[in-house]
């Protein structure tokens, strides 16, 4: 209230802006009202488990009895004793390796098609996208179980047996999944591709540039921004994944622990085992690795991103 | 410019306070419904169970009719298949969520006595009768000597068996007091004429391991709740079961890891093998999934005859400790185990009663696989050893990593001893913690 009656504040000025002065605090004050649904939960859904979570991940906890203290046991244990919590780390990068860029590569091809679409685009864009809502769904993970188990439609299509019943193929029957759902990556593709000014294009056809060379030496660059976002947000998800590889590959991540990925090992330690400390540990150390590579993205971002902005320097 | 200011905070308030509102039902959004409330002042009860669609049949009957004669008790019934109940359960116990009535196995009991989810049931004496339970039986649901569970029904392993297609084989049946390499002599001839494997890999069943690991004198546990067998014991076990699914003689390793703990995911619900081993009431399952009916065989014994299989409390029912309305949960657990015509509804479902009048009562009247199943009880009686005691709380997560360990076997990414090491350290560290 000071800042109201304490300001001088000149005719003109007041004259436009009389309402708004007072408003300004006002609105800080409904800003923090509307806030409040975010910042509580926040607060007590995010942050407080967080601070829980790290706790926990020092202590041997089975839900049931009081938390006990083993200081870095947990750590120790998972790097040095558990070749299963290796393995898991094993089909989490390989998972991470095949279904990013997959996916980000039909997501940019299909978003150059799109864009030199002359009509129905609205309408593919959408039958594109519409994965992207429904996969993430328990429902769409049963049914590509069902899918590619033996005696399933792939398997009868193609003669293969069932994927999610071959160590070697399961994580691509949960990779294609992701992949499918390309119509996310895809839009914000489209929309980038569409803010790259035209008079770009038109001054490098009149050059002679190939189609090809137009798109290494105006789209890539262009773009580069929106790739190095749907990047870093698809590699980070990818680390995360766990509904598809909890139900293709029946919840226990096999066969032969071959979907056994982080997320789902995690579960299994916690929910299953009752290791909640374990988990915890588990949890923290996934968060530091994403943050890690993360980290590392952006630092070669520096070579490889390049925004318009810099062209005026 | 007092008057606005005193206007704004007050709106501002009504917004905090609708906000807060908002957020708080967020919150308890999660926590869900506690036992209270219900319509027109009813008690509602959660009772959960595992088990086959027959099962589930058969059990909500009872329940309607426990609804019927207790018009002021509401029950919400919930059932799955063994695996997806054994984490859905712990995720709610954990929570402090557990269902007011539940269905436990002999693995749980320890666990969830010794955290505190179940109810005592001393607490409702005058409630629950069990003066017809024999008394051994009953004393497999005390821990630390309180009852904290009561026995529902026994049950035995069994080889379960296509009949039709193991007699067309013409390959010798199944006999109480075979052996194991009778038994795997047996799946090798049922391969070679039938075409397919004799039955399901034993070599992921834990239970099975248990039978054969007993028929030679040894126990999964021993009594101060440490592993009961040597990585040579178990190397043995994988060793036996990896040379049989090599030959073909049973399921290949796509087909084992398919399990879940329901008879529809077997090999043989699946038409992929002549047999099975299962426990005796769940087989019921395979007489909707094998067109010309199964019959129920004894498990093999150690090969001085020593019978390895044991007559099991198949499982308990237990009540939550924070249960809303305890009596009214006691009352349910009375009726499923002590009514009459709550009996004849349910016959062997879960297994032959534990309750003795019951048992006598009832057993006239069974009729298809009820009766298999008290003829097959019937015909071990007397035979075999007493049940160990019940496994200490680490082996419900054991069980899964046997699987686990064998699936590396089976899929040929490790050796039997290499897998048995590994499992032998983790159930180690398991049995420590």
């Amino acid at each position: 209230m000071t800042t109201t009656t304490d300001t001088p504040v000149t005719a003109p000025a007041a004259r436009t802006t009389p309402a708004k002065r007072p408003g300004g605090r006002q609105r800080e004050g409904a800003a923090w009202v509307f806030l409040s649904p975010w910042v509580l939960g926040a607060a007590v859904l995010t942050l407080l488990p967080m601070a829980v979570s790290l706790y926990l991940s020092f202590t041997d906890y089975d839900l049931f009895n009081p938390p006990r203290w083993v200081g870095l046991r947990n750590y120790t244990q998972m790097f040095t004793e558990d070749p299963r919590y290796w393995r898991s780390v094993g089909a989490t990068l390989t998972y991470v390796v095949i279904a990013v860029p997959l996916q980000l590569g039909i997501a940019l091809v299909v978003a150059l098609g799109l864009k030199s679409m002359r009509r129905g685009r609205g309408f593919y864009r959408s039958a594109f996208y519409a994965p992207s809502l429904l996969g993430a769904s328990m429902s769409i993970a049963l049914v590509w179980r069902a899918l590619f188990n033996d005696g399933g439609t792939v398997d009868n299509l193609l003669g293969t047996g069932g994927w999610v019943n071959r160590p070697g193929w399961a994580l691509f029957a949960v990779a294609l999944l992701t992949v499918w759902q390309f119509g996310a990556p895809m839009v914000i593709f489209l929309a980038g591709l569409q803010q790259i000014p035209t008079e770009l294009y038109e001054a490098a056809s009149v050059d002679g540039a190939s189609r090809w060379r137009q798109f290494l030496s105006i789209t890539v660059p262009m773009l580069s921004p929106v790739i190095f976002f749907n990047l870093v947000l698809q590699t980070i998800q990818a680390f995360q994944v766990f509904t598809p590889a909890f139900a293709v590959s029946g919840g226990k991540g096999g066969p032969a622990d071959s979907t056994l990925f982080y997320t789902l090992y995690l579960y299994d330690r916690g929910f299953v085992a009752s290791h909640m400390g374990y988990a915890s540990a588990m949890a923290w150390v996934l968060l530091i690795v994403i943050g890690a590579v993360t980290a590392v993205l952006f630092r070669t971002s520096r070579t490889w991103v390049f925004y318009a902005s810099e062209g005026d320097r | 410019m007092p008057g606005n200011r005193t206007r704004k905070s007050w709106r501002s308030r009504i917004a905090a306070a609708t906000a807060l509102l908002v957020s708080c039902s967020l919150l308890t959004a999660c926590s869900g419904p506690d036992g209270a409330g219900g319509d027109g002042g009813k008690v509602v009860l959660r009772y959960t169970w595992w088990g086959n669609p027959d099962r589930a049949a058969r059990t909500q009957e009872a329940v309607d009719l426990f609804e019927k004669k207790h018009p002021e008790i509401e029950v919400q019934t919930s059932f799955s298949g063994y695996d997806a109940y054994k984490q859905k359960l712990a995720t709610q116990a954990a929570g402090g969520d557990a269902p007011d009535v539940m269905q436990l196995d002999y693995r749980m009991i320890d666990q969830y006595a010794s955290g505190g989810v179940l109810l005592d049931f001393a607490e409702q004496r005058s409630v629950l009768d069990t003066g017809e339970f024999d008394a051994g039986l009953l004393a497999t649901g005390k821990v630390d000597g309180k009852q904290y569970a009561i026995p529902q029904a026994r049950g035995t392993e069994t080889v379960v068996y296509d009949t039709a297609q193991w007699k067309k084989s013409g390959v010798t049946l199944p006999r109480e007091g075979w052996t194991w390499s009778e038994w795997a002599d047996a799946m090798r001839e049922l391969a070679e004429r039938t075409g397919k494997p004799g039955a399901t890999d034993p070599g992921q069943s834990e239970d099975a391991f248990e039978v054969w690991l007993r028929g030679r004198g040894k126990s999964l546990y021993t009594e101060d709740r440490r592993l009961g067998f040597t990585v040579d014991d178990l190397t043995h076990w994988w060793t036996f079961a990896d040379k049989l699914r090599r030959e073909g003689a049973v399921s290949p390793a796509e087909q084992t890891t398919q399990l879940d703990g329901t008879v529809e995911n077997t090999p043989l619900g699946r038409g992929r093998a002549i047999s099975d081993s299962n426990w005796d009431a769940p087989s019921s399952g395979f007489v909707a999934l094998v067109p010309d009916g199964v019959t129920l065989a004894p498990m093999p014994s150690g090969e001085d005859g020593t019978p390895g299989q044991y007559f099991k409390p198949s499982m308990f029912m237990g009540v939550a400790a924070d249960a809303g309305h305890p009596e009214e949960s006691v009352q349910l657990v009375d009726f499923m185990l002590n009514d009459p015509d709550a009996a004849k509804i349910l016959g062997a479902t879960r297994g032959i009663p534990v309750n003795e009048t019951l048992r006598e009562s009832i057993a006239p009247g069974l009729k298809d696989f009820d009766r298999t199943v008290y003829d097959y009880q019937a015909s071990l009686e007397g035979d075999l050893d007493a049940p160990p005691q019940a496994p200490p709380s680490g082996d419900s997560a054991l069980q899964t990593t046997f699987q686990r360990d064998y699936d590396q076997v089976s899929y040929e990414r490790m050796s039997p001893r290499e897998a048995a090491e590994d499992y032998v350290t983790e159930a180690k560290a398991e049995l420590r913690s």
